[in-house]
């Protein structure tokens, strides 16, 4: 079976658990002993990702590292309707992986200002990493406006959401952690509630579910 | 100048921020707000604090008709922002209203108007009556910095700024296009322009011309920011934490509210809903109806003098109206003979506020309710309560015939969980309520309302298919029995240090009165509860239909308004 | 050491946890800020623990000028004034037979009173812990008792009970699992649960709250536990994942500090034990981290 070296306040691990079960793929979670106990920069664990970060997977054989490395594998692999990756549409795959690498942006600056202040992670510039997450959450404010202004509920085009979506979610969730507040981004908070909303999410600790959608608006996007 | 600045209206959202099941964070001088619109579309404006313990109502659920906080379930009603559930006591009727501060609201022009202390019109915004509201851009600066900032905005050479009375600034192009541009204070670094402009382009006009102002004032943001970058930042509002009233702070209080008549209504339709049962819709003359629970009853005060209690079949949230059912009496009391007969469309009615001695509890696995004949009203508010929570229930309806069945369409939302069982004969009637009732257990409770001996009926099978005492709720709607009030006896106030002769003919509620305590109570023959009052020492003779056999046996509680002494003397707690 | 920051002589006066003694053993001076002061901890060459204020530059371990010193529970304690009393006494932690767990230390910005109340507090379980200390609809607080002992100076509420969805693993179903919870401390709560595995004996969780200032805390999680079944990881992520639920709540209170004026908030019967802390608090004279009465 799948499985997941796997930290529960990993907002980096959460991707894979919702993408997961939105899927419906069974996994089995590995619990890394991430904090306090650095399991992840122990030697038994660099003989699995030498970088000695999580998440990790390993499919029958097949180790991979790195959140948006996997949600693309696990994408492609284990969703037949293609939605999540579209692999035959060239124009959306270079808007998810754009957007991959702005969620690698958020990690970077949103998740080290959580480091820092729920963890410790003294070494980090808490200031810059903040001012450097208003400014992503600037740009994906706006981007989100003008998507709901041409009827699109997710970052990339299209009725469905993809991986992007996922990619950028938790660490967005996770910002006041770090000192971040959502007020000033409106329509991220409106693209959060739909995501919720989506058959198969799951929650982690600190982001908390939201309620039904109107009946009348209601989307499906099974 | 704080003053006057909370006495303005400020754009605090755009229409489009609220969504259906949404919570809008805002912020204006300082004063976090909560912003939610009902599935009727009412936008609330609350302060975003839970009176509970202080927690954020932006991280709460708005289901439509209530907003519930996200720490301890707290359910807080559409309009009036009144607490009607507090999950960690589910037995509890509230018999205080626990009220969230609310602010003004206006929807106009595309955004949403608030202020703390706003109150009057709108200024005018004459020439914006078709406009396009524009992508709100949060600004880190002072207001007044932003306000004159905006004075150079502008898309072309043509465009001209002036200051507006208001603060608001209007750009004009030479074409005559014209944007007036908003500055809501968040605090006092921390602004946001909200634009309107007078054209409503649709398709790709509409989506280049919010492109072209989100990205200039963006582009006046970022210069903007720089310059408030250079300055010390001004020391952030201090909103004041309102207190809460003095009531709430300890265990709710014995009520004094008496047998009064506090608001009035007005009849804005009647009609009948089912053979011999009329609906009225009740409209508040102004301002909003308190917050009531499901359950709850209202004394209505009759133009012939009369004094009855009806349930409330709202369901929750839905706090604009209250609707109410009223049987034709044959041999009543002549109230019900005054509503279906009298009242007409557009009369005003005095009513008290609701009181709820039915409460639902909502930690139930499964509930049952019975309902006979126009005992369905106060279960209609109830499992339309457990409906929009998703909360298993079965409702099991007992009428004569179809033309026996009322409120329809409220009903007709149960769907699956809804049993209408019509014309059955009482024999019929048990064997049913045994199948019904056949499965006791953890955290089921059955409730029941109907007539006299159907509610005996179903009480009597209820116990012995193994329910308890505390899992069968009923509520009669009067109490049949002959109330013998023939002997004479004493009563000791505990608290008032007061010894009263309660003669016979007289009732201790009477008594009570006559020495100026001013004790609740509404239906007066020991069915609805209201003039509950804690026993300390002595015997009751009980001859209310309120108290379960089991509190009976207590002891501990007398309903004023029947029940007498068995011995010489009474104890109350009060 | 300059005049303290913190002007609250009570608050001064305490005994706080300021690290896991785990963390000793990494070489070097470690920095941490305790009541806006800043502190630095290493183990001296004699192998004792060290525990000194500075401002702004630790340099190597002094040999004057350091801070009272204790370690219990698995963790160092330090003072900035001259508390007239000993840590209080958690009596489970030296059974031979239970396993005692540094579960985390987590940095929170709420202040440490909000901290306390929300670990006193059964209510939120089937909301924020759901199905795992709880589940609606079973959201009843039982009444129970609540008591503030003259003799020890704190508080005990007992009799609590509240219905768990999984209480024990052997059960399929939910049942109503026991609590005791003292308040030994201002800044600090003991909580303890029934054991699945002994009825007779209660598992221990314990916060001891270090504030940073009025307004950012950090809290270091103890479990005294009788389970013989889990490995260490799995209890700690367990109490971690508890935890994380609870701190957006926390860190979304307003006001941050804790409004001891009786008509701030609304309280319920079920508020009872947080009732009897505000008002302990408001005997004690606490300034710090709250908003006293009458402010």
């Amino acid at each position: 079976m799948l499985k997941l070296y796997d930290y529960e306040l990993s907002g980096n691990c959460y991707k894979l658990r919702l993408l997961l079960s939105f899927l419906g793929v069974e996994y089995k979670s590995e619990l890394i002993d991430f904090y306090p106990g650095n399991q992840h920069k122990s030697p038994e664990f660099r003989q699995i990702n030498p970088l000695g970060q999580l998440p990790v997977i390993d499919d029958n054989g097949l180790v991979l590292r790195d959140a948006q490395a996997i949600l693309v594998y696990l994408a492609s692999k284990y969703d037949p309707s293609c939605k999540w990756y579209p692999r035959d549409n060239p124009e959306m795959l270079g808007q998810i992986s754009q957007w991959l690498a702005f969620a690698d942006g958020i990690t970077g600056t949103a998740s080290a200002a959580r480091l820092h202040d729920a963890l410790f992670y003294n070494h980090i510039d808490v200031e810059a990493a903040r001012a450097g997450a208003h400014r992503l959450f600037r740009v994906l404010d706006e981007h989100l406006f003008f998507a709901e202004e041409a009827g699109q509920d997710w970052i990339c085009p299209g009725d469905h959401p993809t991986i992007a979506d996922i990619a950028c979610f938790p660490y967005i969730m996770l910002s006041e952690e770090g000192g971040i507040p959502r007020i000033d981004y409106p329509a991220i908070r409106r693209w959060s509630d739909r995501f919720k909303r989506i058959p198969g999410f799951t929650v982690m600790s600190g982001v908390f579910p939201a309620g039904p959608a109107a009946k009348d608006s209601s989307k499906a996007v099974a | 100048m704080m003053s006057d600045l909370h006495s303005n209206w400020y754009p605090i959202a755009s229409s489009s921020d609220l969504p259906k099941r949404h919570v809008y964070q805002a912020q204006l001088l300082g004063r976090e707000f909560a912003v939610w619109r009902a599935d009727d579309g009412h936008v609330n404006v609350w302060e975003n604090r839970c009176l509970h313990r202080g927690v954020r109502l932006s991280i709460g659920i708005n289901n439509g008709t209530e907003l519930k906080c996200q720490y301890h379930g707290w359910r807080y009603a559409n309009r009036t922002a009144g607490c009607t559930y507090i999950p960690a006591h589910p037995a509890d009727a509230p018999a205080r209203t626990i009220c969230n501060n609310t602010y003004p609201a206006i929807e106009s022009h595309g955004l949403v108007w608030s202020g703390e202390e706003a109150s009057g019109d709108l200024l005018s915004l004459d020439g914006f009556d078709s406009a396009t509201v524009l992508r709100a851009v949060p600004v880190f600066a002072p207001m007044n910095m932003v306000a004159e900032a905006l004075l150079g905005y502008g898309w072309d050479d043509s465009c001209k700024g002036a200051a507006n009375d208001d603060g608001s600034v209007t750009v004009t192009a030479g074409d005559g296009t014209a944007v007036r541009i908003f500055v809501q204070p968040m605090d006092s670094n921390h602004s946001v322009m909200r634009g309107l402009v007078n054209q409503a382009p649709a398709g790709a006009g509409r989506a280049e011309l919010l492109q072209t102002h989100s990205w200039l004032m963006q582009e006046l943001r970022d210069r903007v920011e720089v310059l408030a970058a250079k300055q010390e930042a001004p020391a952030p509002y201090e909103p004041v934490i309102a207190k809460v009233s003095e009531d709430l702070v300890d265990i709710p209080a014995l009520g004094t509210d008496g047998r009064k008549a506090e608001l009035r209504v007005q009849l804005v339709k009647k009609e009948m809903t089912a053979e011999g049962i009329v609906s009225l819709r009740l409209e508040p003359i102004k301002g909003q109806l308190p917050t009531f629970q499901p359950g709850a009853h209202i004394d209505v005060h009759l133009p012939n003098g009369l004094v009855r209690q009806y349930s409330i079949t709202n369901g929750p949230g839905e706090t604009d109206h209250y609707t109410i059912g009223v049987k034709r009496e044959g041999d009543g009391r002549g109230g019900s003979a005054a509503v279906h007969d009298s009242l007409q469309e557009g009369d005003v009615l005095a009513i008290s506020a609701p009181r709820n001695n039915f409460p639902l509890r909502r930690d139930a696995e499964h509930t049952v309710f019975i309902a006979g004949g126009i005992g369905v009203t106060p279960m209609i508010a109830m499992a339309r309560a457990l409906n929009a929570q998703g909360l298993s229930f079965e409702f099991h309806y007992f009428v004569q015939s179809d033309d026996h069945v009322a409120f329809k369409q409220q009903i007709g939302e149960f769907e699956r969980a809804l049993t209408i069982h019509k014309g059955l004969s009482p024999e019929a009637t048990g064997a049913k309520l045994k199948e019904v009732l056949a499965e006791p257990g953890f955290a089921r409770h059955v409730y029941i309302c109907g007539p006299g001996p159907m509610l005996e009926a179903t009480r009597g099978i209820a116990a012995s298919q193994g329910w308890t005492d505390e899992a069968v709720h009923f509520e009669y709607f009067a109490n049949t029995a002959e109330v013998d009030d023939s002997t004479a006896f004493e009563v000791d106030l505990a608290r008032s240090a007061l010894t009263l002769q309660v003669p016979a003919g007289k009732t201790i509620l009477e008594v009570l009165r006559e020495h100026g305590i001013d004790m609740p109570s509404s239906c007066e023959q020991g069915a609805c509860g209201t003039c509950r009052c804690g026993v300390i020492e002595g015997e009751v003779i009980h001859q209310d239909v309120y108290l379960s056999n089991a509190e009976k046996a207590e002891g501990k509680s007398i309903m004023t308004c029947v029940s007498r002494a068995a011995s010489d003397r009474l104890i109350l707690d009060i | 050491m300059s005049k303290p920051k913190c002007e609250d002589q009570v608050a001064l006066n305490l005994w706080y946890t300021i690290a896991p003694i785990a963390e000793l053993e990494e070489p070097g001076a470690q920095q941490t800020i305790l009541l806006e002061q800043q502190i630095a901890y290493a183990r001296n060459a004699a192998g004792e623990v060290v525990v000194w204020a500075h401002e702004g530059v630790p340099g190597g371990v002094p040999e004057q000028n350091t801070l009272p010193v204790q370690e219990r529970y698995g963790y160092v304690w330090t003072t900035l004034g001259s508390p007239n009393s000993d840590i209080f006494p958690i009596p489970e932690y030296a059974e031979a037979d239970r396993r005692n767990i540094h579960a985390a230390t987590f940095g929170v910005n709420v202040s440490a009173p909000r901290l306390v109340e929300n670990f006193l507090d059964m209510g939120h379980f089937p909301f924020v812990h759901t199905d795992i200390l709880g589940a609606e609809p079973h959201t009843e607080v039982k009444e129970y008792f609540v008591e503030v002992s003259e003799e020890r100076d704190e508080i005990i509420a007992s009799n609590c009970k509240f219905w768990q969805p999984m209480a024990a693993a052997a059960s399929s179903g939910g049942a109503d699992v026991d609590y005791i919870y003292r308040v030994p401390h201002p800044f600090c709560s003991v909580l303890y649960k029934s054991s699945p595995l002994d009825e007779s004996r209660k598992d221990v969780i314990a916060i001891f709250i270090q504030p940073f200032n009025q307004e950012q805390v950090r809290v270091h999680m103890l479990l005294s536990l009788l389970d013989d079944a889990n490995n260490d990881t799995d209890i700690r992520l367990f109490q971690q994942t508890i935890f994380g639920q609870d701190k957006p709540i926390l860190e979304n209170q307003y006001p941050k500090r804790l409004p001891l004026d009786p008509r701030a908030e609304t309280p319920i019967r079920a508020d009872k034990s947080a009732i009897a802390y505000r008002r302990w608090l408001s005997g004690k004279g606490i300034t710090y981290g709250v908003i006293p009465p009458a402010a």
